[in-house]
């Protein structure tokens, strides 16, 4: 079937297709033309196009809505052609000769102007009106409201924008929807003149329906308004689309099949990630690791490309088959499916964890105890960074740093360190055997002890959250320096004055019956070295750790 | 002198005769018009009345009203003014006098 227009005949709304749509309105331009130099002209026409309406009307079933070329035909030959007339009008012959070497199409399309002779403002209401052949003063109504409703400035910018002046006579002219030529030119001031002592005649009856067919022409102008305001919406939004999109889909396939660095600014700082060893660490097998790629490709890859297909279709008004959209979201399906797969097996690599613990008791002979650690950078190369914790890489090891120190009171008299290694694996036994094979470096001697900054084990072990954790036990009467060498490893240690971890560092601390008290900080309020034994006496606060 | 110019010139002028006599007899609408102009042959194609019923009607010789209709938009229901109707009468006359006239000189040929 032809596409169809909606036109408006004598009040009445037809879906014609649009061939007859053109062969109509050749048809009632040339009748008008046969006409335009009579006075009755209007009058005529609109008797005209009434009775095409009644002719049409009867011509339209309930299964058949459409007016088509046969149609039109069909009236014309019922209406006849201007040459068929009986015409008693005294300039009939030089009618008949200037119409038939005027018989060519007349461009009697209308076009939206502003009209800038009857203007408020810019000739915005005006030049609608004019298209519609309504008063300009319901439009200017209409902006009034829409002013206040909030949309209505910029409309009213918009259409400024985009009409174009009505300069010449003959742009008046199609502004009002005449045909152009220089008759008309010259007529146009006596046509308008005599439409509104016509339109004077006119009794409220025709009155009505001239507003509603006015009131359906608006709202269909609307429409186009909007729609055009949507096209260049979907123009924007497309190309954003496509360059986002783009921008997406590049980082992604980089991440995953590049080795190259990926960096993501997060608000922890920059946070890179050397992509393809990061994941053979991860992964048990290689082909684990290539399903995994496949299925974060097609999980997160095909929005990606549905958006720079979406893109694409704003901006060059694709016709697209359904099959497309089906068959991506199948692809997505199977791409979840694949990460659900994956996730799950990676679960149970972890679903399991085991920790080594070793105690060391310190020596007795000294009371005070110098802390520190390493500040070395992790050997290898590093391949996740970000502001807590760095993995990194040589030939058959893995480096971690995650490494915390914890302080308790002693519930004995010695002094000890407990060193737990722990590990995720998927047995019990398979993360015991991860956590025995982490080894972390540490030294204690008589009065110190110096920790390691990172864990190590083999590549092959996979990184399985292996981490170590330091709890030194102090009892009461021994003190300890905490150096500030410490500063990334040490975690939330409690104080009698709860001193916050950082700020613990540089200083000399000692264990009383209260908890941990700093020796030399003279701002800590009612405690010093002086008032030690007083502050043994405390009961304890501090709850004890396990 | 053309043929075609002489029938059209005649046509004309019996074909507003017959539009008032239809109106005689009361008021119509263009389509119930054209169907009796139709079965008289006097007329091909409807558009020729738009024109002729506009011009009558500006002469004063009609008047019209609106009517809504069921099947379409609003139609005009013309009749005869005062003026028609004098009109009328004497085109009988005159039409009446034609006729025996052309009668008689086409007898004598």
């Amino acid at each position: 079937m032809n596409q169809t227009v909606t036109v408006n005949i004598s009040g009445i709304v037809f879906h014609i297709e649009v061939d007859a749509y053109e062969d109509l309105g050749n048809y009632l331009s040339k009748i008008r033309s046969y006409f335009k130099n009579s006075e009755e002209c209007e009058e005529i026409m609109t008797d005209i196009e009434a009775r095409i309406a009644e002719l049409f009307n009867e011509k339209i079933t309930s299964d058949n809505q459409v007016v088509s070329s046969n149609d039109v035909e069909a009236v014309v030959t019922i209406m006849g052609k201007p040459e068929q007339y009986i015409d008693e009008d005294e300039g009939q012959e030089q009618h008949q000769q200037s119409f038939s070497s005027k018989q060519r199409t007349y461009s009697t399309a209308k076009k939206l102007f502003r009209d800038s002779d009857d203007r408020m403002i810019g000739g915005v209401a005006s030049g609608i009106a004019a298209y519609f052949g309504m008063d300009a003063i319901w439009l200017r109504l209409f902006f009034v409201i829409a002013l206040f409703v909030g949309f209505g400035f910029l409309l009213y910018i918009i259409l400024w924008i985009v009409m174009p002046e009505a300069k010449t006579a003959s742009d008046k002219l199609q502004m009002r929807g005449a045909p152009v030529n220089i008759d008309n030119i010259g007529r146009t001031f006596k046509e308008e003149a005599e439409k509104v002592s016509e339109n004077l005649k006119k009794n409220g009856q025709q009155y009505g329906k001239k507003a509603e067919s006015a009131f359906e022409a608006f709202f269909s102008f609307l429409l186009h308004v909007f729609k055009g305001i949507f096209k260049v919406l979907g123009k924007i939004i497309g190309v954003l689309f496509l360059i986002v999109g783009t921008f997406w889909l590049v980082g992604l396939i980089g991440m995953l099949v590049g080795s190259e660095t990926i960096f993501s600014i997060t608000s922890d700082g920059i946070f890179s990630i050397e992509s393809s060893d990061f994941f053979n660490l991860i992964f048990v097998s290689e082909n684990q690791f290539h399903l995994a790629i496949i299925g974060i490709l097609l999980a997160i890859g095909i929005p990606i490309i549905t958006l720079i297909y979406a893109g694409v279709k704003l901006l060059f008004k694709m016709k697209t088959h359904y099959s497309i959209g089906l068959g991506l979201f199948i692809f997505w399906i199977i791409g979840v499916a694949i990460c659900g797969m994956v996730g799950i097996r990676m679960g149970t690599e972890l679903t399991h964890d085991e920790s080594i613990i070793n105690i060391k008791v310190l020596s007795d002979n000294n009371d005070d105890f110098y802390i520190s650690a390493s500040t070395d950078e992790n050997p290898g190369e590093g391949i996740l960074e970000d502001r807590y914790s760095v993995i990194s890489l040589d030939e058959d090891s893995i480096y971690l740093n995650d490494i915390r120190l914890y302080i308790y009171k002693s519930k004995n008299d010695s002094m000890e360190l407990k060193v737990i290694k722990n590990s995720n694996g998927k047995s019990r036994k398979d993360a015991s055997n991860n956590a025995k094979m982490i080894s972390f470096n540490y030294s204690i001697t008589n009065d110190s002890i110096f920790l390691g900054n990172y864990l190590s084990t083999l590549k092959e072990n996979k990184i399985r959250g292996q981490e170590v954790r330091l709890k030194l036990y102090l009892p009461i009467g021994k003190s300890i320096y905490l150096d500030k060498s410490l500063k990334r490893i040490i975690r939330n240690v409690d104080n009698v004055t709860n001193t916050w971890d950082h700020d613990m560092l540089e200083q000399r601390w000692i264990m009383l019956e209260a908890g941990l008290t700093c020796v030399e900080c003279n701002e800590i309020e009612g405690i010093n070295l002086t008032q030690v034994d007083s502050v043994r006496a405390y009961e304890p606060i501090i709850e004890e750790d396990k | 002198m053309k043929i075609e110019n002489t029938k059209a010139q005649m046509r004309k002028g019996v074909l507003e005769y017959c539009i008032l006599s239809i109106l005689k007899s009361g008021e119509a609408y263009p389509s119930e018009i054209i169907e009796k102009l139709k079965a008289g042959k006097l007329i091909v194609v409807e558009g020729t009345l738009y024109p002729l019923l506009t011009r009558l009607k500006n002469a004063g010789l009609l008047s019209y009203r609106w009517e809504e209709s069921k099947s379409g938009p609003p139609r005009k229901y013309y009749q005869l003014t005062k003026i028609g109707e004098e009109f009328l009468k004497e085109l009988e006359t005159t039409w009446d006098d034609l006729v025996k006239a052309v009668n008689l000189t086409r007898k004598k040929n």
